[in-house]
């Protein structure tokens, strides 16, 4: 198509403007990653929404169509052993879902109750929309106002990650496998300290403890832990193990992996700490590393 | 009115990708359904440049807080797409589902390398890692690409239409506007 020279220049302009707005924007989150204007809040309002309930129908066909394809494989003779005995798996694959997702809400209602901190349980609604960022969004009840920016999050498994973004009743989690994550983390058999963070360009869920002193050698399946410093997440929680290590007899720190105990692929409820545990008293003796869990609660996850 | 029926599909296809795909049987990968939109304004003739990169900017900046990416990536690199879609429009006409797919193929790499260098100039822990998804999301977007890049073609049709029969279309409004003009009634 061509163009007279005056159009030609107005068009040329507005792709300029556009290309300067997409920079600034990038100096701006850049500068402050995790803050939000008022548009960006105000679109993330009507976006959420959309989201949780695109992701409740998503979830009821998949369950609806797991079901399907578990009875279609019976034949169309409709003998009646046969359809008995599909209904009695599709019943029984019903109870095991419903099992299932009853034994998660006690595993989340126990984790609440063992940690010695305030929490806010909340709802996963999308994860990884660009495989380039490992970032999940969840949606919270009740939880406006209380979310803050580098509150951690957690599972019954472990650590998940911490509050990156917050718009309104929906807020973003930097998950503990994404590069720009770090963790401050510790190997209780060696004692070896070092600094959590995700892998990049694995395909899948990775991260390396970076700046791991030589001293005794990690091993693989050593469990990892948080160690506490940095005053973002409590000490003495799961991380999950090492996964390999790296012989590097010259470097000044071992290279070591960790296949993190959480299951990010299939995160669908998650626990906010909304406030940290109190300090131990200095006083009270023997200092408790953890509570004990209560009677009947389910595990906890601090080791 | 178009570029706001744009932006809808636009919406909704992000929507889809960050929800409903997370339940495909491929967990690690989906495709880019918003670089499809992108692509398709990019490459369509309907569209000036000027509006397509409009719509660009705000889809790549709508997936970059759904996404969780920081500000301006996504809407940086769309907007170098729509540029690029424009220069080989002019060369090849976008047409057929081979070649659809195959343009969403190659465009979808070339954004997944241009993320990588932004992400990687924007945030440097990350590094230049992650390039190992990209061929399998970029399969995912060739295969996707036919499929939405008619369905936006048809939509396109179908507001050319109804803008035509109420007299709202280019050619109608130049038409009507001519004839304003013209001495002879």
């Amino acid at each position: 198509m061509i163009l007279p020279n005056g159009k030609r220049l107005r068009e040329g302009a507005v792709v300029g403007v556009t290309l300067l707005l997409s920079l600034i924007a990038l100096r701006m989150s850049a500068k402050d990653p995790g803050e939000l204007s008022t548009l960006d809040r105000g679109i993330l309002g009507v976006v959420a929404p959309a989201q949780a309930a695109m992701s409740t129908v998503a979830r009821a066909i998949a369950n609806v169509a797991g079901r399907y394809a578990e009875l279609t494989h019976v034949r169309a003779e409709n003998d009646r052993l046969r359809s008995e005995n599909s209904r009695l798996r599709a019943e029984l694959m019903e109870t095991k879902r419903v099992a299932a997702e009853s034994g998660r809400y006690q595993r989340l209602l126990g984790l609440r109750d063992t940690t010695p901190a305030e929490t806010l349980a909340a709802r996963v609604i999308s994860i990884d929309a660009s495989p380039y960022f490992r970032v999940a969004r969840v949606e919270i009840d009740r939880g406006e106002g209380l979310v803050k920016r580098g509150m951690p999050v957690l599972t019954p498994e472990g650590v998940v990650g911490r509050i990156n973004r917050v718009a309104g009743g929906s807020s973003d989690i930097l998950l503990a496998v994404d590069p720009r994550s770090s963790i401050d983390v510790f190997i209780p058999r060696t004692g070896g300290r070092g600094v959590l963070r995700g892998k990049a360009g694995e395909n899948g869920y990775h991260s390396t403890i970076e700046y791991l002193v030589r001293g005794e050698q990690a091993r693989e399946g050593d469990l990892v832990v948080t160690s506490g410093l940095g005053g973002t997440f409590p000490r003495d929680l799961a991380v999950g193990k090492v996964s390999r290590v790296t012989p590097n007899p010259s470097g000044l720190y071992q290279e070591v992996e960790v296949a993190p105990d959480v299951d990010f692929a299939r995160l669908s409820e998650v626990l906010v700490v909304v406030a940290p545990p109190p300090t131990p008293d200095p006083d009270a003796g023997s200092p408790a590393r953890r509570p004990p869990p209560l009677p009947g609660h389910g595990p906890s996850i601090y080791r | 009115m178009r570029s706001l029926l744009t932006l809808l599909v636009a919406y909704i296809l992000l929507v889809l990708q960050s929800t409903v795909l997370e339940l495909a049987p491929v967990r690690m990968a989906a495709p880019s359904l918003g670089l499809l939109v992108v692509l398709y304004v990019g490459v369509s003739a309907k569209w000036a440049i000027s509006s397509a990169s409009i719509v660009a900017l705000c889809t790549g900046y709508l997936l970059d807080l759904v996404s969780g990416a920081p500000q301006g990536v996504h809407a940086l690199v769309f907007i170098l797409i729509c540029i690029f879609a424009r220069a080989l429009s002019t060369r090849v006409a976008v047409q057929g589902i081979v070649l659809s797919a195959a343009v969403s193929f190659v465009a979808s790499l070339l954004a997944s390398v241009l993320v990588i260098i932004v992400r990687a100039r924007v945030t440097p822990e990350g590094g230049y890692g992650g390039l190992k998804d990209a061929p399998l999301e970029a399969l995912l977007t060739g295969v996707a690409g036919p499929f939405v890049l008619g369905l936006l073609r048809r939509i396109d049709g179908k507001l050319e239409a109804t803008r035509a029969r109420v007299g709202l279309g280019r050619g109608a409004r130049s038409r009507n506007a001519g004839r304003a003009q013209s001495p002879w009634r």
